[in-house]
């Protein structure tokens, strides 16, 4: 009975070219073009901002403050004569000025400072990149002013031994040496949303099984209710594994070779994506045969899902992350079966998570799926 | 090989009950039909046969089993042929058959024959690969038979099987109808069209608002509209005169 239930399941799913499209080629699309379009946010390059310097100073210190600044900026354009106006028009994003008298004030332990190095920013530079380059400035000229200094004051200092401490070190923790990329954000995101996405298929070919009287034939050659919904839930856990498998080899193969970042599966604990990937495949799958059971029509089916997985995306942090959103938003989010089915992905795909590390997310989406299965199973025999 | 009695039936929320105790037989080479107009409790009933509603009131027995054990025992004992069209509209016309064949329990050669032999009886073969959603209406209802073929039912439930059919396909299903009953099935064969009763059934049933109106053999009911009837029409006017008389409305929706 199986065997032919679920062959007719994926016989009609793969006829049906816009639930097709939905659940493979959509969060494919999404997982491309975000990454690209959200590259910079996650890791800006500052290589790639055009710049040029305007030195008015003619000392040798604000010769090292421009070499010490390119190491990280990359090399400036020449200055053109107009710049003030190619940096309102932003074909230059910053310009870096240095008052003439610089380098004799700077070394001066008595100067009021008076001549500076000054940020001319274009008026469109993002506040997170504008602070950025403000503070590299700041630190560069704090110590090259220290170390002018102290070499005054002859302490018997070996200064340039000292400047090459930096007693500073940053970095984003991760058990499993994969950095918050934007595709290592947006393939998880992504993957979460597509695989809800089965809601808008099953509902559809089911509510269109019911209507036919289809249904109705194989309850009347013995097929029980709780044979049906299995003979649901066995090939759409498959989908869900294939989309898995499709997302997160465009994460790591595709995104590369067209420009972007690839992903990193380096010491991630498959067991722990296992878990995970069939949690969320199963709140998916209960989540549907509910739907289906509450609608009457496949027209509203076919609205319903999509606008269910819409709202659960928004509210769960596939589409905004939820750190970016207001704390009374955060608390809704907590809410929402795809915030707990990314946040578990998010686990072991960035922060190095194992199975123990993802249950607390796996348990909810599995009482998420069961408390589903219950309502729908209740609608569904009185429905069939 | 089926009794029915004093079944009732009142769907939940309703005012009045689609099924009011009803009692009939049926019996095996022959064709019962049950004729109603819409709204009468035909699908009701068929559906209780079919095992898709669960009895409130009175019983149903097959070969002196309940329902329910017979069904437990054998579902495809019973088949149904519902009113819609019950297949997998982006499934060809063999994919549907195979599919319905493994849920009902066959499988490997046996499976093969019996959709070849299902097929052939339709005729349905020149189609087997085309999609059934592409099928015209009456190579639709010619599906609808073969899958209900499929198991060597005893029983045939046919729900109105001749609705949105061309001539031909219609006369070949009343054909294919009897021959099935012939060959020793019980069939229960439901429609609004008088003639369609006429000229198949052995027995007839008269539902109407839930109740048996009237039920006898054919001949019997015909012979009755002949004497009862004043201005006795030519050929199938006679039994829909006595349908007319019995429940009293001439227009339903
Ligand atoms: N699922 C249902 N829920 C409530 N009432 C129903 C349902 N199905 C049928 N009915 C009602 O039961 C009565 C009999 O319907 P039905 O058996 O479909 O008649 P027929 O097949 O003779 O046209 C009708 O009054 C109909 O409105
Ligand atoms: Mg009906």
């Amino acid at each position: 009975m199986f065997p032919a239930l679920i062959k007719k399941e994926l016989l009609s799913l793969s006829r049906d070219v816009h639930g097709m499209a939905a659940l493979f080629l959509m969060p494919m699309v999404f997982i491309i073009v975000m990454s690209m379009a959200l590259k910079d946010v996650y890791s800006p390059s500052t290589k790639v901002l055009a710049y040029a310097v305007a030195n008015q100073d003619s000392g040798k210190l604000a010769n090292v403050l421009i070499d010490r600044w390119a190491k990280d900026a990359g090399v400036a354009q020449s200055l053109p004569d107009n710049w003030r106006d190619e940096l309102v028009a932003g074909r230059l994003q910053y310009v870096l000025t240095i008052d003439p008298d610089f380098s004799a004030q700077a070394s001066d332990m008595n100067s009021k400072g008076e001549a500076k190095a000054r940020l001319l920013a274009e008026p469109g530079m993002g506040q997170a990149m504008f602070e950025m380059q403000r503070m590299r400035l700041l630190s560069i000229v704090t110590q090259l002013r220290a170390e002018v200094l102290l070499a005054q004051l002859d302490l018997g200092i070996n200064v340039a031994a000292l400047a090459k401490q930096t007693p500073v070190a940053a970095e984003r923790v991760s058990a499993g040496g994969a950095r918050p990329t934007a595709v290592q954000q947006n393939v998880p995101a992504w993957l979460v949303f597509g695989m809800f996405f089965v809601v808008a298929s099953i509902a559809g070919l089911f509510v269109e099984e019911r209507a036919c009287g289809a249904l109705a034939r194989l309850r009347s050659l013995g097929a029980q209710p709780w044979q049906l919904v299995v003979s649901k839930i066995v090939p759409y856990v498959m989908i869900n594994g294939i989309q898995a498998a499709l997302m997160l080899a465009v994460g790591v193969w595709l995104m590369p070779v067209i420009g972007g970042e690839g992903m990193l599966l380096v010491g991630m604990n498959w067991a722990a994506l296992l878990v995970m990937l069939l949690a969320i495949s199963l709140a998916a799958v209960s989540l549907a045969l509910t739907v289906a059971c509450l609608v009457s029509t496949h027209a509203q089916a076919a609205t319903l899902g999509p606008i269910l997985n819409v709202l659960m995306a928004a509210l769960g942090g596939v589409m905004v992350p939820t750190f970016v959103m207001p704390p009374v938003m955060q608390k809704i989010a907590a809410f929402s079966p795809m915030n707990w089915g990314l946040e578990g992905l998010l686990d072991v795909l960035l922060r190095g998570g194992g199975v123990a590390a993802v249950l607390p997310e796996a348990g909810k989406l599995t009482g998420f799926a069961l408390l589903m299965l219950m309502v729908g199973f209740a609608l569904f025999r009185r429905r069939v | 090989m089926l009794s029915i009695r004093h079944l009732g039936h009142r769907y939940p929320a309703a005012e009045v009950p689609a099924l009011d105790d009803v009692s009939f037989d049926a019996v095996r080479g022959e064709v019962l039909g049950l004729l109603g107009p819409n709204g009468a409790g035909k699908t009701t009933l068929i559906a209780h046969l079919a095992g898709l509603l669960p009895i409130q009131r009175g019983e149903i027995i097959i070969d002196a089993q309940s329902l329910a054990a017979a069904r437990a025992q054998q579902p495809t004992r019973i088949a149904i042929a519902p009113q819609e069209y019950a297949f997998y509209p982006s499934l060809s016309v063999t994919e549907n058959l195979t599919c319905f064949a493994g849920v009902g329990g066959l499988g490997g050669s046996e499976r093969e024959a019996r959709i070849a032999e299902c097929l052939t009886f339709a005729q349905i073969e020149r189609y087997a690969t085309m999609r059934a959603d592409r099928l015209s209406g009456g190579l639709k209802r010619r599906l609808n038979l073969a899958i209900a073929m499929l198991h060597h039912p005893e029983l045939l439930l046919f729900d109105e099987p001749t609705v949105g059919v061309d001539p031909q396909s219609r006369a070949f299903i009343l054909e294919a109808v009897r021959k099935l009953a012939d060959a020793g099935c019980a069939v229960i064969y439901t429609s609004h069209y008088m003639e369609e009763v006429e000229a198949i059934a052995n027995r007839v049933v008269f539902l109407d608002e839930g109740k048996v109106v009237k039920q006898g053999g054919l001949a019997e009911l015909l012979a009755e509209a002949e004497a009862a009837g004043a201005q006795a029409r030519p050929s199938h006017g006679n039994l829909e005169q006595l349908f007319m008389a019995l429940t009293d409305h001439s227009l339903r929706g």
